[in-house]
């Protein structure tokens, strides 16, 4: 375990009677990364998120968080840590800035920055309007927004979220996804986050883990999850005047797979491994044989591509 | 310590039992049955009288309708548990610089708190029923011993309830099923020399009974026929039922 590994995940097996929630899971997370920790529901990821927030034991292996081991020194680890967990959590009798700041106080931050905090959190997550109002009141958007903002009232060095953005639309959603992004880089915050949302992983992580069925599919950053996943771009063309042997002569690029054609043979779909390569050599080679293109896109891979091919266990 | 203040804060600041609503209707039932009930029957029953002791039956009622509302407001606070499960924040608090043992000291110290400030309410709202009484130190003290056991054996209780239930219908069930006959079945209405034997016996086993008639011992002189007992068997079924609703909120999962 290097100097800069924040948690370190050695062979984690977590079993509830019969059920073998986690099934050997190792990783690393590095000081100052967004790690993301994808899959599909009760792949595991809240469990190991439990384990390295030190809530419950591990069935077998080990967990070091900060340096710290999960089963040895768990206060240790929980001063140094944020939290915020896939359930609601609030003071439901409490208004907004008494949530804000009672949670501020249960951390020991002083009287006056809990009020600094309480107002610049507010204005972020958009709840200045409601700060008076009791949490009960608010909608469940507005609550989820409460419990996320909370968390920054007090100062870590590392900061588990599950699942955040569940529940929060998407301009607050995107709001969250930058304030960490920001928060991360400007202070060398270490971001552990779950999510079956793709596109928030791919935005936010600058390295993802798959888990399904309580193991590690693959790990990396995205770019190396789509090559391990051989996940290809997809060119879309379409031609003045098609014929079925435009197929073939697609096909006959070394590169190119999986060519499917429309009804009216004017659209042509491929799938192509190295595109800013192969582009050129295709497009000349069709002009070439008398093809005119008058349309051409480009729809890159996407991390729901390598997610669905990972989880379906097609590498 | 610091960490423990700071529980107690929170906890104070976040209960239920202390919500001005709450209070304000809990007030209501100790009016009636001192300045209605007591007044009235009263008028029937004069004086009560235990051996030597007499004591006219509105003090006799105030008295044990304190108990009754340390009972509820207790339990309120034990009820706490049950909150922070429900409302995500016992995960929330435990995932914090927390260890177990301070969330849950923090409660029991909430539980005295409140079960004290509620049932201090109800001894201000008797006042002028308790006016020309004679305070010694000696009732001073037997009547703070029986808030803080009782406020502990309720509490502890309640707390043993959280850790079980899981739907707030649940709670209620439980609640309403517990509180009313413990309320009834203990010498807060009448003493137990008038009980019929079957509800005497069982009355024996509840603290309120206990915690009523020290209080009474201190303030009136009344011995009645638990007081040889009552005074080591209050502590000892508030220490055996913390322990057991300790033992039992360790388990809690998560």
């Amino acid at each position: 375990m290097s100097r800069n590994t924040v948690i370190s995940a050695r062979n984690l097996v977590k079993d509830y009677g019969d059920v073998r929630a986690l099934d050997g899971v190792s990783f690393e997370v590095l000081k100052g990364e967004v790690f993301g920790f994808i899959g599909p529901n009760g792949a595991g990821k809240t469990t190991t998120v439990r384990i390295l927030t030190t809530l419950i034991p591990p069935s077998g292996g080990k967990a070091f968080v900060l340096g710290f081991n999960v089963v040895k020194n768990p206060v240790d680890v929980r001063c140094r840590i944020g939290y915020v967990q896939q359930q609601l959590s609030f003071e439901p009798f409490m208004t907004v800035r008494e949530n804000l700041e009672v949670y501020g106080l249960l951390w020991g931050v002083n009287r006056q920055e809990r009020r600094r905090r309480a107002d610049f959190l507010a204005e972020i997550f958009g709840l200045r309007d409601v700060m008076e109002r009791k949490a009960l009141e608010l909608s469940l958007g507005q609550r989820k927004r409460l419990q996320v903002a909370r968390e920054f009232m007090h100062d870590m060095e590392l900061l588990f979220l599950d699942e955040p953005t569940v529940g929060l639309d998407p301009i607050v959603k995107r709001t969250l996804l930058d304030f960490i992004r920001e928060k991360a880089k400007r202070e060398r915050l270490t971001v552990f986050f779950t999510t079956h949302i793709m596109s928030e992983a791919e935005y936010l992580c600058d390295r993802i883990a798959i888990i399904d069925k309580g193991k590690i599919l693959a790990c990396g950053t995205t770019e190396e999850l789509k090559e391990r996943f051989g996940v290809e771009t997809i060119l879309e063309l379409v031609v003045q005047e098609g014929d079925g042997e435009i197929v073939k002569l697609l096909e006959s690029i070394h590169g190119v797979k999986e060519v499917t054609q429309s009804n009216d043979s004017k659209s042509i779909r491929l799938a192509v491994v190295d595109p800013y390569s192969k582009t050129p050599e295709i497009l000349s080679l069709l002009s070439k044989e008398g093809y005119h293109v008058t349309e051409l896109r480009v729809k890159e891979p996407s991390l729901e591509d390598v997610f669905i091919r990972a989880v379906k266990g097609e590498s | 310590m610091k960490r423990l203040i700071r529980l107690l804060i929170r906890d104070l600041k976040s209960s239920v039992g202390l919500s001005w609503h709450l209070l304000a209707s809990q007030l209501i039932m100790p009016i009636v049955y001192i300045f209605i009930m007591g007044l009235t029957f009263a008028n029937i029953i004069g004086e009560v009288t235990i051996g030597s002791a007499k004591v006219n039956y509105v003090q006799y009622l105030a008295i044990g309708v304190v108990f009754g509302q340390l009972m509820l407001s207790a339990s309120y606070a034990g009820a706490m548990v049950f909150f922070d499960k429900r409302m995500g924040m016992f995960e929330q608090i435990l995932a914090g610089p927390f260890r177990r043992w301070e969330y849950f000291s923090s409660k029991i110290l909430s539980i005295i708190l409140q079960g004290l400030f509620g049932s201090s309410i109800v001894i201000l709202i008797a006042s002028p029923i308790l006016i020309g009484l004679n305070l010694t130190f000696k009732g001073i003290i037997y009547t703070i011993f029986s808030l803080i056991f009782a406020s502990l054996f309720f509490g502890s209780l309640s707390l043993l309830i959280s850790a079980y239930v899981k739907t707030d219908q649940s709670l209620n069930i439980v609640f309403n099923s517990i509180l009313p006959p413990l309320t009834f079945i203990s010498s807060i209405f009448y003493p137990l020399e008038v009980m019929p034997d079957p509800l005497k016996y069982i009355a024996l086993i509840n603290p309120l009974t206990y915690a009523a008639d020290i209080t009474r011992y201190g303030l009136f002189s009344i011995t009645s026929t638990t007081i040889p007992y009552a005074l080591p068997l209050l502590p000892t079924l508030s220490i055996i039922t913390f322990t057991l609703a300790m033992h039992t909120a360790y388990k809690i999962r998560l």
